[in-house]
């Protein structure tokens, strides 16, 4: 039994490195630019090695009883009758809610930290429309463009607005998301952190030309903001 | 009248000197006798008048044009012409008689049993009749869903456009997964349970026969709706399987084939629930109490409460939505007053629900398979049914995690997680207990128990992906991907196609009274585990790293994983040839089966392959669980042994 045991956890500790090694070796994410996607990316490592437990878990069990105890097909034999056990079921009750527990508040306090707005974050309104993204600059005379310009290191709050059909405001490389719905406006915040140029996707299905509904969102020095800003009042 | 109506006709006619029918020629009862002839010039007649009603209301009103197609078609095609077919083909033949006042056939149960193969194209209220009707169409629909798949498929090999245009796409994409959701996966489970279920509770059918027969065929009138969108102007529908408004408010005519095919669909499961809540509560054989019925039935009594609850909503979205089209109202217009976000809400009260409606089944077949293949009692059964209710209930308090990244109220989101990620308690309960029950088992690794234990193994994988979108910061990254697309497919495909799969392969015997390939059936399984994956793991990655989902053209960055991911699902497309050629050849002429192949304790097992057309020929009497293997001298159920009825099919299906 003893013996038994030991493969178990060696099948178990080996299916957990190659997944291991599946999630660290190849880039599952695209580099952070903002603060709010380093704590999701934060998140998604906890929630990530929790899962590799579990599947580790769950796949080196049924590898090892396949293994050990595979009969033909013809066999007539039945196994031992175990119905249960009382202290086992406790325990696989309980551990899954102290685990989804704890994803569940450090959950909580990610969003609570990333929809928390400092004093006179940037306000950029977008409006979506098919099939392209407007942003207004609305501290600065409503400047409009085309092409999203954010300066480095600034809190920015977007204001989302949709004239037509929902479109959802994304820019993967900031880990934030936000639908822009008819008759109502929403918001999200992003605080840029990485100079460069970044997609701007629309994520919700909005119709023909959804697939290429995409715009630039630089991200540059302040004082280059500044300098583009008054480039587009003049 | 045909030779089976004859022999019933004067069979009725001895015990029932009133009811007598004047001899017709076979001709006369092609044109005029229940069945598909009937059904077909029926429905095209109350097209007709649909048609005439609609230009007959406007003129009287005085609205111009009198003529209007979507709405003659809503009024004639979609709605008239159903009910037409469904009294064409006799569905409603018997309740008509009685309401009239003519007599009614007697209840000899003409309609049990099929004879030939051609009973099966009739209205038949035997429910194995039916369980296998269900089967053999949701294969047909999961066959040309699965079709679609591949054109998009092929479309997405490279960025930018290819063979298909945009609408086109979206259509495709959009009737995929209606399809798959509501013409394969939620009837499948519906067929294999109508198969199964009175059988295991040692019943001789369903509680209403002649409802159980009247909710299959709505089914292919709503298969037959989503594809005859592609038919009409503008093509079919294209704004998802989800329909959100005010995207589907604002589409060509196609979407108001999804808005009445849903309607169809919709009534078909909640008539097909409501009969199996009335067939288990009331209808189990003496001694099959609560605690004692085999987990299959628990998982459908829960699913079929699901579906009684939840269903209405999607049909009131649906309705909301085509109001809105074709009536001019404003439940989804600002403009007008209406709510946007008022349609997620509505739907996914459904939609959510929904995804347990098209798991819990699979989790009852996978329990049964486990536990007979394992040679072991299922482990914890009392917590494997109460989880279920864990899921029933938990399950109606979630919905609005569809909807993280919607612009719903804040304050929601946090409270919905908290639920979401609890579902994973009374989930993992069921994994666990499954693993528990492999655990020192005898286990028989034949194609069942493959496609239980893939089932087991992929699950996990799209549970444990269902933590990351519950999580709602993660989820607000991954929201509307390819991640999505991932997810649903490890817990709809390597979830509920799986345990499908597992149900037919394990009743196949049992149905057909012939024993299909296991080499074929192994095949047919390891290429389809390694296909999958190879198609659905890659979406995690390219959702995460920012391919949105539902688009023809993406970054060229993703071009070289796309070009791989399609070339896996044509082999998985490929894996379900072996699949179809398997169940074909064994059914003509596999070799005859035995009642028991599988030495299972339920009560379906104890009877002869194919089952006698009323079952049992005496009632059982239950004296114990259903799954005491191992446990000396233990009894499921005291019955005579199976007579073997097999000389007696030899004749039907020579």
């Amino acid at each position: 039994m003893r013996k038994g045991i030991v493969q178990l956890v060696a099948i178990g500790v080996g299916i957990g490195v190659v997944l291991t090694l599946v999630a660290v070796l190849f880039k599952w994410l695209p580099t952070s630019a903002s603060e709010e996607f380093d704590r999701i990316q934060d998140l998604y490592w906890f929630a990530t090695i929790i899962s590799i437990g579990i599947f580790s878990l769950v796949t080196a069990v049924v590898v090892y009883s396949v293994w050990k105890w595979r009969v033909p097909d013809d066999d007539d034999a039945d196994g031992p009758p175990i119905h249960g056990h009382t202290g086992l079921e406790i325990l696989w009750t309980a551990v899954p809610a102290v685990l989804v527990i704890a994803i569940g508040v450090f959950s909580a306090v990610v969003l609570a930290q990333n929809g928390r707005a400092g004093d006179r974050p940037l306000e950029v309104e977008a409006l979506g429309q098919q099939f392209a993204w407007k942003f207004t600059y609305s501290d600065f005379d409503d400047v409009a463009s085309g092409e999203l310009v954010l300066p480095l290191g600034r809190e920015v709050r977007f204001t989302m607005r949709a004239v037509d059909v929902i479109h959802s405001f994304w820019v993967p490389n900031f880990g934030q998301k936000m639908d822009a719905v008819p008759g109502i406006t929403t918001e999200i915040l992003v605080t840029p952190t990485r100079l460069g140029e970044f997609a701007v996707v629309c994520a919700e299905l909005c119709g023909l030309g959804h697939a290429t509904m995409r715009a630039k969102a630089r991200v540059v020095r302040p004082a280059e903001f500044e300098a583009w800003i008054e480039e587009r009042q003049a | 009248m045909t030779a089976t109506h004859d022999q019933h006709g004067g069979h009725a006619a001895e015990g029932y000197p009133e009811h007598f029918e004047p001899p017709r020629g076979r001709a006369w009862t092609m044109a005029f006798g229940p069945g598909l002839v009937r059904g077909a010039w029926m429905a095209l007649r109350v097209v007709g008048l649909g048609a005439l009603l609609v230009v007959a209301l406007r003129a009287w009103w005085g609205w111009s044009p009198y003529w209007d197609t979507h709405i003659v078609l809503v009024v004639g095609a979609m709605t008239a012409a159903p009910i037409g077919f469904l009294a064409g083909i006799g569905s409603f033949d018997y309740w008509l008689h009685y309401v009239s006042g003519r007599p009614t056939r007697p209840e000899d149960h003409s309609g049990h049993g099929a004879r030939t193969w051609r009973d099966y194209f009739k209205v038949n209220t035997d429910h194995k009749v039916i369980g296998i009707q269900y089967l053999v169409t949701t294969f047909f629909f999961f066959t040309i869903g699965g079709l679609m798949a591949m054109l998009f498929r092929a479309e997405l090999a490279q960025p930018g456009l290819q063979f298909v245009d945009s609408q086109t796409f979206n259509g495709l994409v959009s009737v995929h997964a209606t399809l798959m959701i509501f013409l394969f996966i939620i009837p499948a489970f519906a067929g294999l349970a109508n198969f199964a279920v009175p059988l295991m509770l040692g019943a001789p059918d369903m509680a209403f026969p002649r409802l159980n027969a009247l909710s299959f065929w709505l089914l292919p009138i709503a298969g037959l709706m989503f594809l005859a969108s592609f038919l009409v102007p503008g093509g079919a529908f294209a704004s998802g399987w989800t329909a959100y408004a005010p995207l589907s408010e604002g589409q060509p005519m196609g979407q108001t084939f999804f808005n009445m095919g849903v309607q169809w669909a919709g009534a078909s499961s909640i008539m097909t629930a409501l009969n199996f809540l009335v067939t288990i509560i009331t209808m189990r054989a003496p001694g099959m109490t609560f605690w004692r019925m085999p987990l299959l039935v628990w998982a459908n009594f829960t699913t079929s409460l699901l579906v009684v609850i939840a269903t209405p909503f999607i049909a009131g979205s649906q309705f909301f939505v085509m109001f809105d089209r074709i009536m001019h109202t404003d439940f989804f217009t600002p403009e007008g007053g209406g709510y946007v976000l008022g349609y997620q809400h509505i739907f996914w009260f459904y939609s959510h629900p929904a995804v347990y409606i098209m798991m819990l089944p699979g989790f009852g077949i996978v329990s049964e398979v486990i536990s007979t293949m394992a040679r072991k009692p299922i482990f914890g059964y009392r917590l494997m049914a109460l989880s279920l209710i864990g899921i029933l209930v938990l399950g109606f308090s979630v919905w609005a995690h569809h909807m993280f990244v919607a612009g719903m109220a804040d304050w929601l989101r946090v409270p919905m997680m908290i639920t979401t990620l609890l579902i994973a308690v009374p989930t993992g309960i069921k994994v666990f207990s499954w693993t528990a029950t492999l655990w020192r088992g005898r286990i028989r690794l034949n194609t069942p128990m493959l496609f239980a234990l893939g089932f087991v193994t992929m699950f996990v994988i799209g549970g444990l992906s269902g933590i990351y979108l519950g999580s709602v910061p993660i989820d607000i990254h991954a929201s509307d991907t390819y991640f999505i697309v991932a997810h649903i497919h490890y817990v709809l495909f390597g979830g509920s196609v799986f345990t499908i799969f597992a149900g037919v392969y394990y009743w196949f015997p049992k149905m057909t009274g012939r024993m299909y390939d296991e080499r074929l059936g192994k095949l047919h399984f390891w290429l389809t585990f390694v296909s999958f994956n190879a198609t659905f793991f890659p979406m995690h990655y390219v959702g995460l790293r920012g391919m949105p989902r539902r688009v023809f053209d993406y970054a060229e960055a993703f071009g070289q994983l796309n070009f791989f991911i399609s070339i896996a699902s044509f082999v998985l497309g490929a894996s379900f040839v072996i699949f179809v050629y398997n169940i074909v050849t064994s059914w003509t002429r596999g070799p005859v089966a035995e009642s028991n192949p599988w030495r299972a304790h339920t009560l379906e097992w104890q009877v002869s392959s194919p089952p006698p057309i009323f079952n049992f020929d005496e009632i059982p009497q239950v004296v114990g669980g259903p799954y005491e293997y191992g446990v000396p001298g233990a009894r499921h159920a005291v019955m005579s042994p199976a007579k073997e009825h097999v000389a007696e099919q030899e004749e039907v299906h020579a």
